[in-house]
């Protein structure tokens, strides 16, 4: 009997941590579920998590979990501070989630992306030591501790979110992510909007330009479009553009005195570069107006007006800039005559 | 243009020896170009002057390293050239991934001068191509100006082509790279399409295509005439300017010239398949639908017309349409998903900084600054806008081509500063067209005024000399930039200080040792920077070189640098790596060196394998090498490579480049041994121990430590090892 007494203990045993086991599994596999639902349910694909949920998914759960969750630490509070560039920031980690996801063709159960607002959950972001903006963590399967057994991402990924997030997923949790899919510049419906407009604005345009009366055939505007597209950019315009530099600096040292002028040639100034390009494209403009304009004028003392006018601004133009260019780079140019004409 | 109607109806006399007068304008402008050709050569050769005939830089030496093979085995081999002597274990296919342009040019240049019995050796004929092709291009820039606006604007635009700083920058003696050759083809091109617009020539369209072809030969950049050209027609089609000239210029270089281009391995497909060649086919359709209008208008009644043009354009709207949107589909789903990264960074500026740090990494991609235009085109950035005016009075078809080249190209060159090369042949044209009608107006007016000479006269010329004053500001500007800023060839270094000229050889004297020291087919493991170098100039196998294909292998050697001494064995023995070669700045003061270079190594090796992270090299967020340094830099590969018996040289072990003492001075290699450094220690060249000390180490850990000096002396008397 004693022996049966075993047996049947040893079967209640095995059958109860079974179906512990099966209980777990089914736990996880509702977790799973829940945060596929929740994913499904954010447009992007990025989980919202609050305090309740960051408990019940992360900290209440047994390790090792069946999934990863990579939590961008939001506040919305701070989102209009544009040095931490929270909304660039969200959109950007939004960005890889969906694409990480459509390129797994949401099939994919290892890993969340999640954000935690900071108004909501002030506890969690306790527990995970947060306290300065923007963060990102990896909460990995094995994770207990929050603040210890999370990984953090580098402070300097945060400029080029996309590409560092990308890095940082693949060399920490061995998943790929896959291209991003960045959204198309114009959507579906302006694309249509814009392929119906010009469909019906078609036909009018070529009778005009059969007929030759649109304003292309104004060679005014070529002109004053090639000299302006001249002058924006020798004024380095496009360097303002894509570095976004300011017009013009304040002095530390003075709050009142502004600064133009930026010393070092990998720099540059708004203010600096037009007018610089004025000075530029203002040399061509006399030169212009001396061959073209001038000569033809009758009255001799406007004419040697205008003359002496040209000569002077031009050499004054040439003169400025060779300065400046002097000043700003360093350089000084010299010719090479023989030593004793020095 | 009035000018010159005015001038001919003052004075009939000046033109009655019209013959005598052209014929001598043809001399004299034939004299003139050739000087110009000789002044475009000349002052290119400062490099050789101040250093010697040498090749520069890193990309030049796999070019010439190409030729060389291209003289010695011809253009069958050459064009299946699968190269094993880099990227060793993987080797890359040179002839699918180069553009031949430049190779084939040279590697004829010099057949033609042995067939001549003149013997040049093969890098002669390298380090001269860029000066003989920039006279060509002067050349060329002579015959485009003319086209457009006469011999005289010629004439000018030449000699300001043959010394604008921004071209000499890329064409000094031994600068042998792609754009030597591919701006001159560039500017003959276009040559060619208004030659053809302006005669409707079909010999002239054929021959376009051909240096179309040669163009594709030669640069990536062909992609620039594909698009210009197309703009070009569409705005004479759009402005009411189409001809059957037109159509002559642009049909056959559309059919002739994608045929000719998918001939040329790296481009193929291409050809036809990615989005920058999409315009050209869209204005081909185009210009056939409105050839067909034209078409139908001469040979129908105006009244008929009306009735027809209804007619033909909706059915041709709905051709084009549908056209369109085929082209629309293709574009996106051609390989590049539309354009190209650097492509769609010139349509949007700020494309890349956004999505492709790659490309917004690279210094010659970044959008320059007002000083570069000073410095690259100089006085012509105050010309090019009256060269812009003048080519509108009055405007010609020709004339409104140079227009859409400054204007695209100076928004081009604004977005990348690479491509204020492709901005200097277009503003020396404009300029020379500026100055040229200057001088032609005002010393135009001191003629007439002769007789009796007046104020207004020497207004004149008080103007005239201050364009002469420019372009002589000009000459000084582009004098110094070729023999102060652009002529370093970065292989010979030199310095002047107080007891004089110093000269930096080391480079060439490592290489030198490699290629007689050791076995041909040994592997030498270096930086990236120094691959191309060691194979054309050492003709050793390396490990990864300057055409970075292959991420995971540079990362593989970034790794072995940044481990330490055994793990680092292990990596670069796995690749059979016999040599390491590390450039050190640290006893001269030479500032691109490789520990300068660590951080790279380290990120890029971090990137691929996860065991190396940069937080381990870094104190408070800065790589040093001093005391303070982490001890992952200290027991780093690179770290004791460079500073090896460093301590010896002046007993402080004091480096000169980051400016302070190393951090640790005393130490001995067990995995590596030195055979060679370099006289000023620039160069220094380790060789990798043989497999057995490893075993013997591992058999008798305990004594591994203390003997490992001396078990590499007894290594020779024992028996040869089984894998050398």
């Amino acid at each position: 009997m004693a022996i049966s007494y075993i047996h049947l203990f040893i079967l209640s045993f095995v059958s109860i941590s079974r179906f512990l086991e099966i209980s777990k599994a089914g736990a996880e596999s509702e977790l799973v579920a829940d945060l596929l639902t929740l994913q499904s349910q954010s447009e992007s694909g990025v989980i919202h998590l609050d305090d309740r949920t960051v408990s019940k998914f992360i900290t209440s759960t047994k390790t090792p979990r069946p999934y990863s969750l990579l939590i961008f630490f939001d506040a919305i509070l701070l989102h209009d501070k544009s040095d931490l560039r929270l909304p660039v920031l969200v959109h950007d980690f939004a960005l890889v989630a969906s694409s990480f996801i459509a390129n797994h063709n949401g099939s994919n159960t290892k890993l969340f992306f999640c954000d935690l607002e900071f108004r909501e959950s002030q506890s969690s972001f306790k527990l995970f030591d947060v306290n300065a903006l923007p963060n990102i963590y990896l909460v990995g399967p094995d994770a207990e501790s929050l603040k210890d057994d999370t990984e953090q991402m580098e402070q300097s990924g945060f400029t080029r979110l996309t590409e560092s997030l990308v890095e940082f997923i693949e060399s920490r949790t061995q998943l790929t992510v896959g291209p991003i899919h960045h959204p198309p510049i114009i959507s579906k419906k302006q694309m249509v909007l814009i392929i119906g407009f010009l469909l019906i604005w078609s036909p009018f345009a070529a009778r005009k330009i059969v007929a030759g009366e649109t304003m292309f055939h104004n060679p005014r505007i070529w002109l004053s479009g090639a000299i302006f597209v001249y002058f924006f950019s020798v004024s380095g315009a496009m360097h303002i553009i894509i570095r976004k530099m300011p017009m013009f600096l304040m002095d530390r040292e003075d709050p009142n005195k502004l600064i133009f002028f930026y010393r070092g040639t990998g720099i540059q100034l708004g203010l600096e570069g037009f007018m610089v390009g004025f000075l530029y494209t203002i040399v061509g403009l006399l030169l212009a107006v001396v061959t073209h304009v001038l000569v033809y004028v009758k009255d001799l003392k406007t004419k040697r007006i205008g003359m002496l006018f040209s000569i002077f601004v031009s050499f004054w133009a040439v003169k400025q800039v060779i300065f400046l260019d002097n000043w700003k780079t360093g350089y000084a140019i010299h010719g090479f005559w023989p030593s004793r004409w020095n | 243009m009035a000018a010159p109607e005015a001038s001919t109806a003052a004075v009939p006399t000046l033109y009655t020896n019209n013959t005598l007068r052209n014929a001598f304008g043809g001399v004299l402008s034939f004299f003139i170009l050739l000087l110009i050709g000789v002044l475009a050569f000349s002052i290119r050769l400062f490099s050789v002057i101040k250093y010697e005939s040498v090749i520069h830089e890193f990309d030049p030496y796999f070019n010439y390293r190409v030729t060389q093979f291209l003289t010695k085995k011809g253009i069958y081999e050459f064009w299946n050239w699968f190269d094993d002597r880099t990227w060793y274990p993987l080797g890359r296919v040179i002839g699918g991934t180069v553009y031949p342009g430049l190779t084939l040019t040279a590697g004829t240049i010099w057949w033609l001068l042995n067939s001549l019995n003149i013997p040049l050796s093969v890098e002669t004929v390298c380090v001269f191509t860029a000066p003989i092709f920039s006279a060509f291009a002067s050349w060329a820039t002579y015959l485009l100006t003319k086209e457009v606006k006469g011999a005289g604007a010629g004439l000018t635009s030449a000699v300001l082509l043959a010394m604008v700083p921004s071209y000499i920058s890329r064409s000094v003696a031994g600068s042998y790279d792609n754009e030597a050759v591919a701006i001159f083809a560039l500017i003959f091109t276009f040559y060619l399409y208004l030659k053809t617009l302006n005669t409707g020539s079909l010999f002239y369209a054929t021959l376009n295509s051909l240096a179309y072809f040669y163009m594709v030969c030669s640069w990536g950049g062909y992609t620039f005439i594909i698009n210009l050209i197309p703009m070009h027609v569409l705005l004479c089609i759009v402005t009411g300017r189409y001809s059957s000239r037109l159509y002559i210029a642009y049909a056959p270089l559309v059919v002739l010239g994608t045929l000719l281009a998918a001939l040329v391995p790296v481009v193929g497909f291409n050809a036809v398949m990615t989005s920058e060649h999409f315009a050209s086919f869209l204005v081909f359709i185009i210009i056939h639908v409105v050839a067909f209008v034209y078409y139908i208008k001469g040979i129908l009644s105006p009244k008929m017309f009306k009735v027809a043009v209804t007619l033909v354009v909706t059915v041709g709207l709905a051709v084009c349409c549908a056209v369109i949107a085929v082209l629309i589909a293709l574009v996106a789903s051609s390989p590049t998903k539309g354009w190209s990264g650097r492509s769609l960074s010139l349509l949007d500026p700020t494309y890349a900084s956004k999505y492709i740090p790659i490309i917004a990494s690279v210094s010659e991609h970044q959008p320059p600054t007002w000083p570069s235009y000073f410095m690259d085109i100089n006085v012509l950035a105050f010309l090019v806008p009256a060269g812009i005016i003048a080519c509108f009075l009055p405007l010609s078809d020709a004339s409104s081509f140079v227009v859409l080249y400054i204007a695209t190209s100076v928004y081009f060159s604004g977005v990348m500063v690479r491509l204020m090369l492709v901005l200097a042949p277009a503003a020396c044209i404009t300029s020379g067209i500026a100055l040229s009608e200057a001088f032609d107006v005002l010393t135009g007016s001191i003629k007439f005024q002769l007789p009796g000479v007046t104020s207004n006269a020497e207004v004149d010329a008080g103007e005239t000399s201050s364009d002469t004053s420019e372009a002589q500001t000009d000459e000084v500007h582009s004098v110094w930039a070729a023999a102060e800023a652009y002529s370093a060839p970065s292989i010979v270094l030199t310095t002047r200080s107080r007891d004089g000229l110093h000269v930096f050889d080391d480079f060439r004297e490592a290489y030198a040792w490699l290629s007689h020291n050791t076995d041909v087919n040994d592997k030498v493991a270096s930086w990236w920077d120094y691959g191309y170098q060691t194979t054309a100039m050492a003709n050793r196998t390396v490990i990864v070189d300057n055409n970075t294909w292959n991420n995971t292998h540079i990362a593989t050697v970034g790794t072995a640098m940044s481990s330490p001494e055994r793990a680092a064995w292990e990596i670069f023995h796995s690749l059979d790596v016999k040599y390491v070669l590390v450039v050190f700045g640290g006893l001269i003061g030479y500032p691109s060196d490789d520990i300068n270079k660590f951080l790279w190594m380290v990120r890029i090796g971090g990137g691929v394998f996860p065991h190396i992270k940069e937080p381990d090299y870094l104190r408070d967020g800065q790589y040093r090498i001093d005391s303070q340094a982490t001890p992952t830099m200290l027991n780093c590969l690179m770290y004791k490579l460079s500073y090896y018996r460093f301590v010896e040289t002046d007993g402080k072990a004091y480096d000169r480049v980051r400016r302070t003492e190393i951090g640790k001075k005393y130490f001995k290699l067990t995995h590596f041994e030195e055979v060679f450094t370099t006289h000023h220690w620039m160069v220094r060249i380790y060789k990798l121990k043989p497999l057995k000390n490893r075993i013997r180490g591992k058999a008798k850990k305990s004594k591994s430590k203390t003997s490992s000096t001396s078990s590499s002396k007894r290594s020779g008397t024992k028996k040869k090892n089984p894998w050398q």
